[in-house]
């Protein structure tokens, strides 16, 4: 069960690396849209607020990732 | 297939739980998966929720409009304060982006409800997974606790609930299954072995006795409809009619039996031989009365024997041919004379077309008065359109004793000419406006006599000329050979109506 979430973690932050490298070699007049969820719909966003809202949820991510390591080679070392 | 018969006691069957038949921890993933899938529809409310909140904050939004599953169309979403809400079968409510935040409210709430009774379900199952976990675990590892683990090695029972295959309609019952298991149980017994080879013997012969019993039954059946057919046509007596229904009722009630009886079924054989002579017998005694005991249906022979005389008495409008004595005595003399074979007296023996009409009689005045048409009754012919009086009646009587004499008279008279004559009387009546010259036949003549001569229209009429194989010719010829012989001296070469001769004769 445990590896299932660190693999699931794992593959999200892939994801996101990838969201921000994209974002940030957009160029200038490029719009960008967000989905709404669970839906077809997008809208309009600023690129460059997407840009550091997914960069945060990157980080967000890689820190849950970090904990989780921490946490399993403590059980471990237990 | 072994049991682990430990795992009964510590948790109950997964048909006293509620959670569709799953062991525990089968349970706990199933739960878990709802989890998260309530969770993931949690989380797309509050994202909705959310947008609600800001969307009546600009007059209008820049928006990617999808058409089709995977086109976009750069686009303006406006009304921003109209929303349409899905209420659930296809019912919409139009309300704004407030009211619509608080269904979408209403609607998280189910959702987090149903997440807390999952949350509950898996923490009571949770426990006694781990319970069964830990069991195991310690079973490996120590050496005390054993499982009593029984083998069963008869795969017979398992397959109770399998695929089933109906069974044929008149196959033996099955026999059960615990035979077998005895015999292996008990060891080998060979006189329960034979026994049951014995019975299965029985139930084969049996089958093969339906078997041939249904297709005699099928043989039956068909000569018992011809007959039921062959017997509407003619006047059945209802007894008769009751008795058959009977026995076909009886006859298929043993179909429907699965193991019939072979002796039964030869006896219902012999009704129904016996029933076919009947109804023939029935048949016969309609048309003849003294048909006793003869089984043959009347036909229409041709050759040159002689036949009885048969006089039809017509009784209104219902017909029934009776034997007249009169005639038999006449046949009977004849054949002294004649000396020919005797024929059948009993059938109407209908040899030639003359015969028909000879059998076509009717009593009139204790006389008989050949008939104007087969096909007619006798009420008919006294009706006024006719010209049938019992006047000419009695003319036609003289006459007929008269030509009688004649036929009588021939050395050579055979039974043909007679008829004729009855045919003549006959055909007189419906025929007086046609005065023909065909030539009068003598009972020297007899019909179908082989040859064909040709008439002559001109000649001397008194002659005897072999008559023509059309029956209503010569008779009409030998009527009026009187009224001809009388009649000669005016109508020499040409015929003329009797009306214009009248006429001729009033000028002249």
């Amino acid at each position: 069960m445990a590896a299932a979430r660190r693999e699931e973690l794992s593959r999200r932050i892939k994801e996101q690396k990838v969201v921000v490298d994209e974002l940030s070699n957009l160029k200038k007049n490029r719009k960008v849209y967000r989905q709404q969820p669970n839906s077809n719909i997008f809208f309009l966003a600023d690129r460059t607020e997407t840009l550091s809202q997914c960069k945060n949820t990157l980080d967000e991510l890689k820190k849950a990732y970090q904990d989780m390591e921490n946490s399993q080679k403590t059980e471990i070392k237990k | 297939m072994s049991r682990d018969l430990h795992t009964w006691h510590c948790c109950r069957s997964p048909w006293e739980s509620g959670t569709a038949g799953l062991w525990p921890q089968q349970v706990v993933t199933s739960c878990q998966e709802k989890i998260q899938h309530w969770k993931k529809v949690e989380s797309d409310y509050d994202a909705l929720q959310e947008r609600l909140r800001t969307l009546p904050d600009k007059l209008s939004y820049d928006i990617m409009v999808p058409f089709g599953p995977l086109a976009f169309m750069p686009g303006k979403l406006v009304h921003t304060n109209e929303v349409t809400v899905l209420l659930g079968d296809n019912w919409f409510s139009k309300c704004s982006a407030k009211q619509a935040v608080e269904l979408v409210e209403h609607r998280k709430k189910h959702v987090r409800k149903a997440l807390d009774d999952l949350q509950k379900v898996m923490k009571n199952f949770e426990s006694r997974a781990e319970f069964t976990e830990d069991l195991q675990k310690m079973s490996d590892a120590a050496g005390e606790f054993v499982d009593i683990r029984e083998e069963i090695e008869d795969d017979s029972i398992e397959t109770k609930g399998k695929y089933r295959t109906a069974h044929k309609p008149h196959s033996k019952p099955k026999v059960s299954n615990f035979f077998e298991v005895d015999f292996a149980a008990n060891g080998s017994d060979t006189k329960s072995t034979g026994r049951f080879q014995s019975e299965e013997e029985l139930w084969a012969r049996l089958e093969e006795l339906e078997r041939q019993e249904e297709l005699l039954g099928e043989l039956d059946r068909m000569p018992d409809t011809a007959e039921t057919t062959g017997e509407d046509t003619t006047s059945s007596e209802e007894e008769k009619e009751d008795k058959r229904r009977d026995l076909n009722g009886t006859y298929t009630a043993e179909d429907c039996i699965t193991q019939g009886n072979f002796h039964k079924e030869v006896t219902n054989s012999d009704l129904f031989g016996g029933q076919v002579n009947g109804s023939t017998y029935y048949h016969s005694d309609d048309e003849d009365d003294v048909d006793v005991g003869d089984n043959s249906v009347p036909t229409i022979f041709f050759s040159h024997t002689v036949e009885p005389k048969r006089v039809r008495i017509n009784t209104g409008k219902n017909t029934t041919l009776k034997f007249s004595e009169k005639k038999e005595e006449a046949k009977r003399k004849r054949k002294n004379s004649n000396g020919n074979g005797h024929a059948t007296p009993e059938l109407p023996n209908i040899k030639t077309p003359a015969d028909i009409y000879r059998v076509f009689v009717d009593v009139v005045n204790g006389e008989y008065v050949p008939r104007k048409s087969i096909l007619k009754s006798r009420s008919r012919e006294n009706s006024v359109c006719s010209d049938t009086s019992e006047n000419s009646a009695a003319e036609f009587d003289d006459r007929r004793g008269v030509q009688r004499s004649i036929s009588c008279d021939e050395a050579t008279q055979s039974d043909n000419s007679e008829g004729l004559l009855e045919e003549e009387e006959e055909e007189e009546e419906g025929r007086q406006q046609l005065p023909k010259k065909l030539p009068p036949s003598s009972g020297t003549t007899e019909a179908f006599s082989g040859t064909v001569v040709e008439k002559e229209p001109l000649s001397p009429s008194f002659t005897p000329h072999p008559v023509m194989a059309h029956p209503v010719l010569p008779t009409i010829l030998e009527r009026k050979s009187e009224e001809v012989l009388s009649e000669a001296p005016e109508e020499p070469t040409k015929r003329i109506s009797k009306f214009k001769a009248a006429r001729m004769q009033q000028t002249t």
